[in-house]
């Protein structure tokens, strides 16, 4: 008969690879859970139940609350402008780099690049020197050079919120439209030539028709990432009493001084934003579907370039401009106050020193801050890491029941603005599960910090496990290695450095984080951002640009050396 | 005693039913070519065999030992199962360098660390990739790489080999060389090679027996090349196998014929006692040649000179059929022209029930 080793007998039905599938699909689920659905379903219990049951009466009086109303319809007015402005600065410098004959690319795209880096409300800050209707110095320029008798410009604004985004948030579109155009097979455009078409109808019928989805891509980031945004608006906005949604949320709580009412006040506001937010996503996801992207090949092709000829050098002269309002001058502008000995003295050499970095440094906090962003960001860049490959290969490789549940759940959080995933982890973890109590600790900030970026390494890990084919590992299996042993052996190195880039993709942006942190900070808590901030905002300028040189700094340093790491990969 | 037996094999992907009650014996030492067109289930079957799908019904074995049994609840589990596999991709892992590709399997089956270097050059010997022990596979070619894949899955000394399209990739010259390559390796370790492809023509060239594979995932019929190609079971094994003209019969006044612009006649075939109305003859390209004593006659419409044989596309009142004219015969009896009158004569034809609907080649 049959002879059946013991072996055999302990792997009846698979069970060995059954389990290890199983255990994986459970850990994500339960992490998940605790990181995404616990505070998401905190907003949402805190802001239609109160002691009597459910009740949308903490809802209605928001809508009522005209301040609340003026607030969404800025939220809305300014990420929609924001995001026409944004993508037509995006698209035309995209088609300018990627298609003409322009001089000195290599550094144009360098140095667009560079808003990318640099945290906006830092640009915020910088512009509000400048310009605010007050004692802006540029406006004092103008005003004593004019003779004007009221500053010409105010930053202050919906305005000079919407122009500040825009000089943040135009790379989203002019990445994804530089790769899109890069990636295009020329040949397309070329038939299109044989076949008679001049140049403008080629870029009008054949170019711009086929990087749509690139640009319908990169404009819905804005207007998401617009709505959800903090920094911007709270710097210029707070001074003239605008108000956007994430503000007006931080506001309420601020006011009321971190109370359980002002507080579930935030949740029901949140409410608010995230149905805004949900239009919007409701509407990206209409759009991206109606896009096809299969004409663009993986492959890099070399494309023809357009000659501008007489047009070449006002072109040019107009990129040097923008890159000098959007780049230099900012820039420039905190470096000098950074040195200026106090907030309003003239810009000139006797007035300069490095008393505001000895002051910065001398301040405990300053050190405190920097250190807990480190940890903060490390931490977050490793766990987020993990998390997010074990849920990216449970989605990708096991594909249990209930993976696009996974998909969906991990991904979540990035749609949420990040002031609303506060609040949610706020009620959360202040005792209200198990008792536990995180608040004004570094651990709330870090739950915060895992959820909100779970989704980067996540679609990183994905994306690299989608190449990585499947039999790969089972030709391991085949060879003798237990599942768990493939895994060590062959799917993780291979996803390496996609894991990497991951990591780094969380490391930076939390390095300059100020939007969840600002609600979750407490006293021996602050990170960079929040301590930037709140020196701004208790008066002490300079300072604070002081510390905002140190981070951007920080900042590229640390850039410079990722972009290093992850270009010398070994590709897969 | 059979080496590698498959018996009332059923396998699903969900509700889709791939194949059913599937039964297969595999002889020891033998190059088995299992071919069908592709989507009919033979990768299933692999991966049935390897324990990377979980059947539904039915038994799997290597020799005694059992290694899929649905009655009696026994699944080992993949890498218990001690089978070599070259995959369709290859599958050689990109961050290890040749030799650590050939290694691994030594490593996980616990070999000797001493021997382990010498078992995996010797493999690589074989293949002839000694050279390019340190290279990585990005480095190589896809047949280079396809030798590792091989290297890889033979160095254990697995008694059963799986090979799944492991050519398909490559460019016809070194499919040759590979095929080749596959059988000498075969009779210096004497190793079962169970084959995958859809190519019957690297089928014939490479196999000792044949399993021919139909869409609906059953087996139609298990033989040597020679067996199949002359006495093929059923009309799908006999167009799988090689190029052939189809030509519909009918009986018309008690005479068969074929049924085209007009009836013709079918005088100088072979029919035996076959019933053959509403049915069609088939007859391979090189079954047909010319014969001008024939009075079937069919109008040249172009030639094509194959290198080896020349290609002849004939009008046979209103059908288009083809002839192959090997070089001896063309030598000998001269080639048709173009527009030419000539007679035909059809040897060995087959008669099968008509196609239900378009399907197969």
């Amino acid at each position: 008969m049959f002879t059946i080793d013991n072996n055999a007998m302990a792997a009846i039905d698979g069970k060995k690879r059954l389990s290890m599938d199983k255990i994986l699909t459970i850990v994500c689920f339960i992490l998940l859970f605790i990181v995404v659905i616990i505070p998401i379903f905190m907003i949402v219990f805190n802001a239609f139940f109160d002691k009597n049951g459910f009740s949308l009466n903490l809802i209605l009086e928001q809508f009522a609350d005209k301040k609340n109303l003026d607030a969404m319809w800025n939220t809305i007015k300014i990420a929609v402008f924001a995001t026409i402005f944004g993508t037509i600065v995006g698209v035309f410098y995209a088609w300018l780099l990627g298609r003409s004959d322009i001089p000195a690319k290599g550094v144009m795209r360098a140095l667009f690049n560079i808003p990318y880096m640099f945290p906006p409300f830092l640009g915020a800050m910088a512009w509000e020197l400048l310009l605010n209707d007050r004692s802006g110095y540029l406006n004092r320029f103008f005003m004593t050079t004019f003779g004007l008798e009221k500053a010409p410009l105010n930053i202050n604004s919906i305005w000079g919120i919407v122009f500040v985004e825009v000089s943040y948030y135009f790379p989203f579109v002019f990445m994804q439209v530089v790769s899109a155009l890069e990636r295009m097979d020329p040949t397309l455009e070329e038939c299109a030539r044989i076949a008679g078409a001049k140049q403008s109808t080629v870029i009008r019928k054949i170019t711009l028709p086929l990087v749509k989805p690139a640009i319908s891509a990169g404009a819905l980031l804005i207007l998401i990432s617009s709505l959800a945004h903090f920094g911007v608006p709270s710097i210029l906005g707070f001074r003239q009493e605008i108000y956007t949604l994430p503000t007006r949320i931080y506001a309420v709580i601020y006011n009321s001084g971190g109370s359980f009412e002002g507080i579930r006040q935030g949740a029901a506001l949140s409410v608010m934003l995230v149905i805004v937010v949900a239009i919007a996503l409701l509407i990206q996801n209409r759009i991206l579907s109606a896009g096809n992207y299969d004409i663009i090949k993986g492959k890099s092709m070399r494309p023809t370039l357009i000659k501008l000829r007489a047009t070449k050098i006002p072109l040019l002269l107009l990129s040097i401009f923008t890159l000098f309002i959007i780049v230099i001058v900012p820039l420039a502008m905190i470096i000098l106050i950074s040195f200026v000995k106090a907030y309003g003295l003239p810009l000139v050499p006797e007035n300069f020193s490095f008393v505001n970095y000895q002051r910065v440094f001398a301040n405990k906090g300053t050190i405190d801050s920097i250190r807990n962003s480190l940890i903060l960001s490390v931490s977050a860049g490793v766990i987020s890491m993990f998390l997010g490959t074990l849920v990216a290969y449970v989605v990708q490789k096991i594909k249990p029941k209930g993976s696009a549940v996974l998909e969906v759940t991990s991904m979540l959080p990035y749609s949420i603005p990040g002031t609303v995933l506060s609040i949610g982890v706020i009620l959360a973890w202040s005792g209200a599960i198990f008792g536990i109590t995180l608040y004004n600790t570094l651990w709330i900030i870090l739950v915060a910090y895992i959820a909100r970026y779970l989704s980067f390494s996540m679609k990183t890990s994905s994306a690299s496990l989608m190449q990585v084919s499947s039999s790969l590992e089972e030709a391991s299996r085949a060879c003798g290695a237990s599942h768990s042993e493939s895994l060590a052996d062959i799917t993780l190195p291979l996803i390496r450095p996609a894991m990497v880039s991951g990591f780094f993709l969380i490391f930076l942006p939390a390095m300059r984080e100020v939007t969840t942190s600002i609600l979750l900070y407490g006293p021996y808590t602050r990170t960079l951002g929040v301590h930037i901030y709140s020196l701004r905002d208790a008066g002490y300028i300079p300072q604070a640009a002081a510390l905002a040189v140190i981070a951007i700094g920080l900042i590229m340093v640390l850039n410079i050396i990722v972009t290093h790491i992850t270009k010398d990969r070994k590709g897969v | 005693m059979s080496n590698v037996s498959f018996s009332n094999v059923t396998a699903k992907y969900g509700k889709n039913t791939i194949f059913s009650n599937l039964s297969l014996e595999v002889k020891k030492g033998e190059i088995m070519c299992l071919v069908g067109p592709s989507g009919c289930g033979k990768t299933t079957l692999v991966r049935c065999l390897l324990g990377l799908h979980r059947p539904e019904t039915g038994r799997i074995a290597i020799g005694d030992t059992v290694l899929f049994d649905a009655e009696k609840r026994i699944n080992v589990p993949v890498e218990k199962r001690k089978i070599g596999i070259v995959f369709q991709d290859y599958a050689v892992w990109p961050h290890m360098t040749v030799l650590e590709n050939v290694m691994y399997p030594l490593k996980k089956r616990k070999y000797k660390k001493e021997m382990i270097k010498d078992r995996a050059m010797h493999a690589l010997e074989q293949v002839h990739m000694t050279k390019y022990e340190s290279h990585l596979p990005s480095q190589l070619s896809g047949g280079q790489q396809q030798r590792v894949a091989i290297a890889r899955a033979l160095v254990t000394g697995a008694e059963v080999v799986v090979m799944d399209e492991p050519i398909t990739n490559l460019d016809a010259k070194l499919r040759e060389e590979m095929l080749l390559e596959i059988r000498m390796i075969q009779n210096n370790l004497g190793a079962t090679i169970l084959y995958i492809t859809h190519d019957q023509q690297s089928a014939l060239e490479l196999c000792d027996r044949l399993a021919v594979m139909q869409l609906d995932g059953k087996i139609c019929q298990v033989g040597t090349d020679e067996e199949i190609i002359t006495n093929p079971v059923n009309r799908f094994t006999f167009e799988f196998i090689g190029n052939s003209n189809a030509i519909p019969m009918v009986v018309y006044e008690n005479k068969p014929c074929f049924e085209l612009e007009t009836n013709i006649p079918a005088e100088g075939v072979d029919i035996g006692n076959e019933n053959v109305d509403g049915k069609d003859m088939l007859v391979r390209l090189n079954d047909v040649v010319f014969d001008n004593s024939s009075p079937i006659k069919a109008e040249v419409t172009s030639r094509i000179f194959l290198g080896s044989e020349y290609n002849y596309f004939l009008n046979l009142y209103g059908k288009e059929i083809r002839l192959q004219q090997s070089m001896l015969d063309a030598k000998n009896n001269g080639i048709a022209n173009v527009g030419e009158m000539v007679g035909v004569k059809f040897i060995n034809p087959h008669f099968y029930n008509k196609l239900m609907n378009k399907e197969g080649k």
